[in-house]
């Protein structure tokens, strides 16, 4: 049933307790005396706040604390990843459809909510600018305060940040072929099966803090700066999310919890409601316009984009997304010239945050879909022209970043395969492919900290989040290989900054390497001391012994490890202790800090069918392929990259937030958001990896689980448009807008649209 | 959720006495999956909850008697999707009662609720009208048969009086042999409200009963009783000009989420055209 | 003010007696009552099938039925699909086996629509296990995982107490 090895795909670590029931998330965990919280908000997309009159909610029995932002230390601390603009609650103004103005804690549930409904909070609704043109209109209302960035020329308009990569002469550059388009990527939320939650608790003269966090270590800081406590008097408990995809990177109300328990002197729980996460987490929005120069022979001769993303009321990691997920925009090719100019601009609206692809899909989008457009206009195949351009292993794509680390053709080759593309389709049907490359990690850090145990057994800390990609499987693979121990005498703790040391973050696709490589460290270092006890022992001289994937070599035979380590350890017993450390060390003068460590690279293929009558599209056969280096568990390759997939298939087929006039959200919750169900998938899917074990983590491997879900939308426009002419350059491709499309390209000279 | 108190009456009488009593301050329960929802957001705030499915004479049963099928008041989708009788003579209704949300959800919501929740988009009404059935009632002044046709008012609002309680649906079996077919359009193929909802009917003797929900503020019945529709050999131009006729008084809101009132429209006809089609199909083939 | 009502209910074979708040949802007694946490929450709409939970012998939202009205009846919970000795069954097991489980939130819901599922249909399809389980959203995406899985169950059939116990270890190399 289940080997172990690397390379092998062993039952997931930790998957007994979720099936069992037993696995415990941060909203299934209670502490004695605990109060329940529940925030108060506005429906309205923007007010002033006037006043707020608690004394009808203080009332309900059971009520201990209400807090608003004149309970707060003043002035209200703010935090956030990149800019610390965000208030712990709002003050004065709340900013977006949902920003919490004040909070009650309370013995039960009931008497918060009830509480909650009694809060009266007077105040004066504001115009909300919710759109890209309605946010960069010179008479729009600013977003952020000016004063939060005194030395900025851009204060005085909605535009956080401009960044700018290029290369070569754009403006000069001449094609045989140019397209330009406008196409637009639509606000969506993470809807993880788990809501968020969190809790806090006075611990001693600390604090300790519980969230379904992918980023323990940044929260840890994040809340010791605002209670103002030392790290070590601040505990972050992280249990295993159900579901993160970027959405749990950031802080968002544990330091509201942090200041309400100290003041309660009680722990407090908040698990949001599912139309709550809707509006505490969302993926950027864009519109990005694409200019394409080609040449006859099919090469790229150009690409200038023009990515406007649109960010919430926050900032939060977003600006990061923008300027990251823009940069490698022009797609893993040979471009001579090009330029990228990505802006993030703020809006009264759900704070944007990471989401997997962190602002690629949103560029990739635009360009993928220019791209088989130009080969449309060429009449060339799309494969033939994406594998003329493509970059080969060592070439500078980007000029100033890591060259192509991959044999990518391999990759593209294998995906057309197994869609057989350039067989013969029935009438009805058509066929898209589309390539997807993101910058793995610029910088990091992490430590992790092994013990192998007396008996062989070992304990790995490791403060990767685990939310449901397998990370704890992937380090317990390693260290069961490397120390010499059948897979279930490993156990992997997570979770704790009290006990587990240094993770910069759970993201980026980067804990197999950056972490597993910390990992591999600590093994080595406690491989080094076998060889030393092993020498001691056998009375011969370390140069002679060699320890690896858990044996120890002598020169005239082989060893398990417990027939040193035993001995080794003598009668006082004891244990080998190693630790680990991976670090990418910064670039400052590199446009994103540092150079990618690795690239996730992938190719997806799509056949379709669309229904014309209706819009209707069936996705009947899809095919993935990753660049994966090495899989250290294949099955769990292939399962975040098909989740990635159908994930994907939501934006690109039916997810989108809808608003009413004035900016509120209509479709909060599960009824009006449509996300995939079992039913909705392709007829047929396909996955596969190319592993040349050519990546910078343990054994060759590259991070993975983000690639497979950067070009699902252009493949699926590509094939929609191959079934059926339809041409739709705004996600998603719902029924009703496929239909659209087809209506008004049958209408007799329609002029082609651009705008959404 | 605010608290209500709860009730939980074993005789019809009770339950119409309590009914009475509390008038527009009481919500009745049955299979909850729409109350709990509106009871949970706030929209619905009753004093009062009154659970039906201990009520004797309203087991959630499916009888024949007297040239009818009856359903009982507490009969739960999953059951009228898979009763023989039902998937017989009432094959559309059991299409319809199939795609109501989820197996988890079909095994809680009930025919009685679906109807008095009286959404204009409710899956099952489209066959109710099509299929003429009676919705049996009983209340203060004693027990009444309303059609169907004559219980939706709009959006939440039914002609049920104070105090009234569905006891039952009744579905005259048919004299003539039928073809009918259920059909919708939702916006991904997994569980879904529908954007447009369709039951069409032709009989042996050329009648055509078409009814459709989510395009106005109620499901609508239209007919056709010229016998073009239901004419394999009647061309598509002679069939469209009475799809316009039937659809002539659809009104789309222009606000729903779901879809706009264009393709609405559209979809009423591509919708009409393919289960007239397949309705056909069905009477020839003898079901 | 809030109306305390006694029910008796059977959960995962045992009798309990207790106290509920008539506008309580079942989901609700049973994770804070009864302290089984292993249904979970999330859209609380009747949508998402991460509170499924048996009643009755059928699978139902629990987060849209009051407790109250539960009264009387038979209640499995994902906490109730283990064996008696605490081995997995065998479609638990197979979950594990065919990689279904990532995040694992929505897997209590996924299993319990699974047990029901063969229970009516020892030997589904892979449209019925599509189609019946599409009250069960994965965020994560493990649909065609999980179907494995439920064909694997379906072909092993049911574990006996002492078989299929978790990940097989190799000893000591």
């Amino acid at each position: 049933m289940s080997a172990i090895g690397i390379g092998a795909s062993p039952n997931r670590v930790g998957g007994y307790g979720r099936v069992t029931g037993g696995q415990r998330y941060v909203a299934d965990i209670h502490l004695p005396d605990e109060l329940h919280v529940k925030l108060v908000t506005l429906d309205v997309p923007r007010a002033r706040i006037v006043s707020v009159d608690a004394s009808a909610a203080l009332e309900v029995p059971g009520v201990r604390l209400i807090v608003t932002a004149d309970d707060m230390p003043q002035p209200v601390p703010r935090f956030g990843p990149q800019f610390r603009d965000r208030p712990v609650i709002a003050v004065g103004e709340t900013k977006y459809h949902g920003e919490p103005v004040a909070a009650i804690a309370a013995e039960t549930l009931d008497a918060a909510e009830a509480a909650a409904r009694l809060v009266r909070v007077e105040h004066e609704e504001l115009p909300a600018v919710f759109t890209l043109a309605a946010a960069l209109d010179p008479a729009a209302p600013l977003v952020q305060d000016r004063a939060l960035r005194p030395n900025d020329p851009l204060a005085g308009t909605n535009v956080l940040r401009e960044h700018r990569v290029g290369w070569g002469d754009v403006d000069a550059a001449t094609a045989d072929v140019v397209v330009e388009h406008v196409y637009t990527f639509p606000m969506v939320t993470h809807f993880a099966i788990e809501p968020h939650a969190f809790i806090a608790a006075p611990d001693g003269d600390g604090i300790a803090v519980w969230s379904s966090i992918q980023h323990p270590n940044w929260l840890q800081k994040t809340i010791a700066g605002i209670v103002g406590l030392p790290l070590a008097k601040v505990r972050v408990f992280a249990p295993d999310p159900g579901g993160g995809f970027g959405g749990k990177q950031h802080t968002k109300y544990e330091p509201l919890l942090a200041l309400m328990a100290l003041r309660a002197g009680r722990p407090v729980r908040l698990v949001l409601t599912l139309e709550e996460t809707f509006q505490a987490v969302r993926r950027t929005a864009a519109e990005v316009r694409v200019r394409t120069g080609v040449m006859r022979d099919g090469s790229i001769a150009f690409q200038d984009i023009a990515a406007d993303y649109l960010l919430g009321a926050y900032a939060d990691i977003a600006d990061r997304v923008v300027g990251k997920g823009s940069y490698p925009g022009c797609g893993p090719y040979r471009v001579p010239d090009a330029r990228i100019v990505a802006r993030s601009i703020l809006s009264h609206t759900v704070p944007s945050t990471a989401f997997r692809g962190f602002g690629n899909p949103q560029v990739n989008w635009a360009v993928e879909s220019n791209l088989t457009e130009a080969a449309r206009v060429l009449g060339m195949d799309p494969l033939e022209l994406r594998l003329r351009n493509l970059a080969r292993r060592g070439e500078a794509f980007i000029p100033f970043d890591t060259p192509a680390d991959g044999e990518w053709e391999q990759t593209v080759r294998r995906a057309a395969e197994l869609i057989e593309w350039g067989s013969p389709l029935p009438t009805g049907r058509g066929r898209g492919i589309a390539i997807g490359i993101k910058s793995g990690p610029t910088t990091g850090l992490s430590y992790a900290l092994v013990r192998l145990l007396s008996d062989g057994s070992i304990v790995v800390y490791a403060g990767t989040s685990d939310m449901g990609q397998g990370a704890r499987s992937v380090f317990a693979q390693i260290a069961a290989e490397e120390l010499g121990a059948p897979l279930d005498w490993v156990t992997i703790v997570m979770g704790d900054t009290s006990v587990v040391p240094y993770d910069q973050q759970t993201s980026a696709s980067r804990s197999t390497v950056l972490m597993g490589n910390a990992v591999l460290a600590a093994c080595r270092e406690i491989q080094g001391r076998l060889r030393a006890m092993a020498a001691r022992l056998h009375d011969l001289d370390e140069s002679v012994i060699v320890v690896e994937r858990g044996v120890i070599r002598l020169p005239d035979r082989e060893l398990p490890i417990l027939d040193v380590l035993k001995p080794g350890l003598g009668r006082l017993g004891g244990e080998l202790i190693g630790v680990g450390e991976m670090r990418k060390e910064d670039e400052p003068d590199h446009p994103l800090g540092g150079s990618a460590a690795f690239f996730e690279l992938n190719c997806t293929a799509v056949e379709a069918e669309v229904d014309p009558e209706t819009g209707d599209v069936t996705v009947v056969r899809y095919a993935t392929v990753s660049d994966v280096g090495k899989a250290i568990n294949p099955l769990q390759v292939r399962m975040q990259d098909e989740g990635a997939a159908i994930q994907g298939l939501g934006h690109s087929l039916m997810e989108h937030y809808i608003f009413d006039e004035v900016g509120r959200i209509r479709n909060l919750g599960a009824i009006d958001y449509r996300i995939p169900t079992s039913m909705d998938l392709p007829l047929e899917m396909v996955s596969d990896m190319v592993e040349n074990e050519d990546g910078p983590g343990p054994y060759g491997s590259k991070g993975m689980s983000e690639g497979a879900l950067l070009c699902v939308a252009p493949a699926v426009a590509a094939a929609v448009r191959e079934a059926c002419g339809a041409v739709v350059r705004d996600l998603p491709l719902t029924p009703e807008r496929v239909w659209r499309a087809l209506q008004e390209q049958s209408r007799p000279a329609a002029p082609e649209e651009d705008a959404p | 959720m605010q608290s209500f108190a709860y009730a939980r009456p074993e005789t019809l009488a009770e339950a119409i006495a309590l009914l009475d009593a509390h008038g527009p301050e009481a919500r009745l329960l049955a299979g909850g999956t729409d109350l709990v929802i509106r009871l949970r957001d706030g929209t619905l705030r009753p004093a009062i909850v009154i659970d039906l499915k201990r009520v004797a004479e309203l087991d959630p049963a499916i009888r024949e008697t007297g040239g009818r099928l009856v359903l009982g008041a507490t009969t739960v989708m999953t059951d009228i999707a898979a009763d023989p009788r039902v998937r017989r003579h009432f094959i559309a209704l059991a299409e319809a009662a199939a795609v109501v949300g989820s197996v988890q959800i079909r095994n809680r919501a009930t025919l009685a609720g679906n109807i008095c929740n009286a959404s204009p988009a409710a899956d099952t009404a489209p066959s109710l009208l099509v299929y003429g059935a009676d919705v049996v009632a009983a209340g203060p002044s004693g027990s009444r048969r309303i059609p169907i046709s004559e219980l939706f008012v709009r959006s939440g609002v039914t002609t049920l009086e104070r105090g009234e309680v569905v006891t039952a649906i009744e579905l005259p079996l048919p004299a003539r042999r039928i073809g009918a077919v259920h059909v919708r359009r939702t916006r991904r193929r997994g569980h879904d409200l529908a954007s447009v909802t369709m039951t069409v009917a032709v009989d042996e003797e050329g009648l055509t009963r078409l009814a459709y929900g989510s395009v106005g503020p109620r499901p609508v019945l239209v007919v056709d009783e010229s016998g073009v529709l239901a004419d394999p050999a009647a061309p598509d131009a002679a069939k469209a000009a009475i799809f316009e006729r039937m659809f002539a008084d659809a009104s789309p809101s222009p606000r729903s989420m779901r879809a706009g009132p264009e393709y609405r429209l559209a979809m009423l006809r591509v919708l009409g055209a393919r289960a007239l089609r397949i309705a056909i199909e069905r009477l020839a083939g003898g079901e | 003010m809030t109306q305390l009502i006694p029910i008796s209910v059977t959960v995962n074979g045992r009798p309990r007696s207790i106290e509920v708040a008539s506008h309580h949802t079942l989901l609700e007694v049973l994770r804070d009552d009864l302290e089984l946490t292993g249904t979970k929450e999330c859209c609380l709409v009747g949508e998402c099938g991460a509170c499924t939970v048996s009643l009755n012998g059928r699978i139902v939202d629990s987060c849209l039925v009051l407790a109250v009205e539960a009264d009387g009846g038979e209640i499995t919970t994902v906490e109730g699909l283990a064996l008696a000795d605490g081995s997995l069954s065998a479609l638990q097991q197979a979950f594990l086996d065919m990689g279904a489980v990532q995040c694992g939130f929505c897997i209590p819901g996924q299993l319990m629509a699974a047990q029901d599922l063969l229970t009516r249909i020892p030997h589904p399809t892979v449209t019925e296990i599509q189609e019946d389980l599409a009250g069960n959203l994965c965020r994560c995406g493990c649909y065609e995982q999980i179907t494995e899985a439920v064909v694997a169950a379906s072909e092993r059939g049911p574990a006996t107490p002492g078989r299929a116990a978790p990940a097989a270890a190799e000893p000591g190399r």
